[in-house]
């Protein structure tokens, strides 16, 4: 049971190794965003000063924001390549392979977390560049690669699940984007939460996005660890929920 | 023997009004090539995703070898291999790797891969090409990677719906040839759903007629043309008209259903023109009477589908329409 899992989990995370091998563009293309939220949008209202980030200068505090709003991205629309491969045969044709069919979902899903890791080397890359410090311990690095693995996986779910209720890709990209922005908007990437309108805040604290933005914020750039536990726990949570929904619906999107 | 697939009176009905599947019942022998034939919007794929496991029917029972493809679903899925008819390989990657990633999945032994691999590969006739990407590759070619895909595990059956759509007629041919010799090597059942009346009639040994929902008639080819009525042994004669006698006892030839005489002109209805044939002209020889010229008239499927279904099977604009999907997926 549990190595039909491992199986069907690790040919899935294979085959996005080896499509990333062949052709990169979308991770390039969808780097330059990003980009322009560091390089551009970082240093003028950081220059304002109008938002208090402690000692942190505000383009470091916007750094893990923006690249987990990136890697979110890229999670979200993972969801159109299951599209694609509902039209396509593929999907069909996986289930009806022996592979148990939540392996196969949530193979699916945290592979969009291997896009979501070289997206993180890029976007770190050009922060180093622009002169954002990061704190230097490769323990924490790595932890906060995990976390992002992991939570693009749950990302990547929610997009499977709206992919078997939209079932073309139209109608996918318009929710793709009516989901992603509010995510971003309504978390601590780019602001912290406490600037926030009450009703806000309580959205804040149960978008997943803010805990994955406080999780890899204390890790790389303020080493402030005082939340980190709670911050993983919610996003297991968060994960294990989405994993179950998309299981739980994937028989639909082939009907 | 056990039977390779087993369906009882099985409907489907989607949304709730649409009786995809009216009452079929179907019985497949293993080892034998079955074709499923009809028009589009027949009940074809519908009843292949039910054996395929991939949804359960309203109700009636479907079993292959023995297991329900409801209950028993992993284990019905742990026996069969499935083609469906909309491509279904991962374009952005190489032949290859497809193969790789599919071995895996199905959880072939890490030291058995690369042979397997590369014995379906061979005998697709894909070898020179397994390292391009899919997306360079033919419509053909991507069939029989598809193809190579769904025999990597030498299943006990394997569903190919519409194998050959979209196909030019030597690509088809290649396909069925790298299938019969699959078949012959392995034993494998087949069961696939066409629209070509030619491809049912050349390759399988039992064909079903399925038309809104309903199987009008099985059997084999033969069978199912000798059913329309018979066939049509035609002479042309050196001397007009025949004697009364004469035409009596040709009526009284065992076999001769109808004898109809106009001029030289003599037209019998047999049931099988071949065996009738040298009965006739030797009684023609006995009687002195100078055949100039003889001609075998056969029903076709399409005779047959007429018959039963009503209608003919419209090919043209459903052909259209699946290139054009496949190639805006290869595109995607």
């Amino acid at each position: 049971m549990l190595k039909d899992f491992f199986r069907t989990f690790s040919s899935m995370i294979e085959l996005e190794f080896r499509r990333l091998k062949h052709d990169r563009t979308e991770i390039y293309s969808r780097a330059v965003q990003p980009i322009l939220w560091l390089a551009v949008y970082g240093p003028i209202m950081g220059s304002i000063r109008a938002i208090p980030t402690g000692n942190i200068p505000y383009t470091d505090f916007i750094t893990p924001g923006v690249l987990i709003q990136s890697t979110t991205f890229i999670s979200i629309f993972y969801g159109l390549t299951i599209v694609w491969e509902r039209e396509s045969g593929i999907l069909k044709k996986l289930l009806v392979t022996p592979a148990p069919r939540y392996a196969t979902v949530i193979g699916r899903a945290m592979a969009s977390g291997i896009r979501a890791i070289f997206q993180t080397f890029i976007i770190i890359l050009v922060a180093l560049i622009i002169g954002v410090k990061f704190i230097l311990n490769p323990f924490y690095f790595v932890l906060a690669l995990v976390i992002i693995f992991f939570s693009s996986g749950g990302f990547a779910a929610i997009s499977i699940l709206v992919a078997s209720f939209m079932k073309t890709r139209e109608r996918f990209m318009g929710i793709g984007q009516a989901l992603t922005m509010p995510l971003f908007f309504a978390s601590n990437a780019l602001y912290p939460v406490t600037m926030m309108p009450k009703a806000l805040q309580y959205f804040a604290t149960i978008n997943p996005m803010s805990y994955v933005v406080d999780a890899v914020r204390s890790l790389i750039i303020s080493g402030d660890l005082t939340n980190l536990w709670l911050d993983i726990v919610a996003i297991a949570i968060f994960n294990i929920i989405m994993f179950t929904l998309a299981s739980v619906n994937f028989k639909k999107i082939i009907e | 023997m056990e039977k390779a697939v087993d369906v009882r009176d099985v409907v489907k009905i989607f949304n709730k009004n649409f009786r995809a599947l009216d009452g079929v019942s179907l019985e497949i022998e293993s080892g034998s090539i079955f074709a499923l034939l009809g028009p589009n919007g027949a009940g074809k794929t519908t009843l292949m995703r039910i054996l395929t496991t991939q949804i359960g029917p309203s109700s009636g029972h479907a079993y292959v070898f023995g297991l329900d493809t409801v209950k028993e679903g992993s284990q019905v899925r742990k026996l069969i291999s499935y083609v469906p008819q909309e491509m279904s390989v991962w374009t952005d990657i190489s032949g290859y790797e497809n193969l790789l990633i599919y071995s895996k999945i199905y959880g072939i032994p890490k030291e058995e891969r690369n042979n397997i691999i590369n014995g379906v590969l061979e005998s697709m006739g894909l070898h020179d090409v397994s390292n391009r990407l899919v997306k360079t590759y033919s419509g053909g070619m991507i069939r029989r990677l598809e193809i190579a895909c769904a025999l990597l595990v030498r299943p006990k059956i394997l569903f190919l719906d519409e194998p050959t759509i979209g196909l030019d007629p030597s690509a088809r041919k290649v396909v069925w040839e790298k299938l019969k010799m699959f078949k012959k090597d392995y034993g494998t059942t087949i069961f696939f759903n066409t629209h070509y009346m030619d491809e049912a009639e050349i390759y399988s040994d039992l064909i079903a007629i399925i038309n809104r929902g309903k199987i009008v008639t099985i059997g084999t080819s033969e069978e199912l043309k000798h059913s329309v009525g018979g066939e049509i042994l035609h002479f042309i004669l050196s001397e007009n008209g025949l004697h009364e006698d004469v035409l009596r006892e040709l009526e009284g030839i065992e076999g001769i259903k109808d004898v109809v005489v106009s001029n030289s002109d003599v037209t019998f209805v047999v049931n099988d023109a071949e065996m009738i044939l040298p009965h006739i002209m030797t009684f023609f020889n006995k009687k002195n009477i100078f055949v100039r010229r003889v001609s075998i008239t056969k029903p076709t499927l399409d005779d047959v589908f007429l018959k039963y279904a009503g209608t003919r099977i419209d090919v043209s604009g459903r052909l259209s329409e699946v290139t054009h999907v496949r190639r805006m997926i290869r595109r995607g």
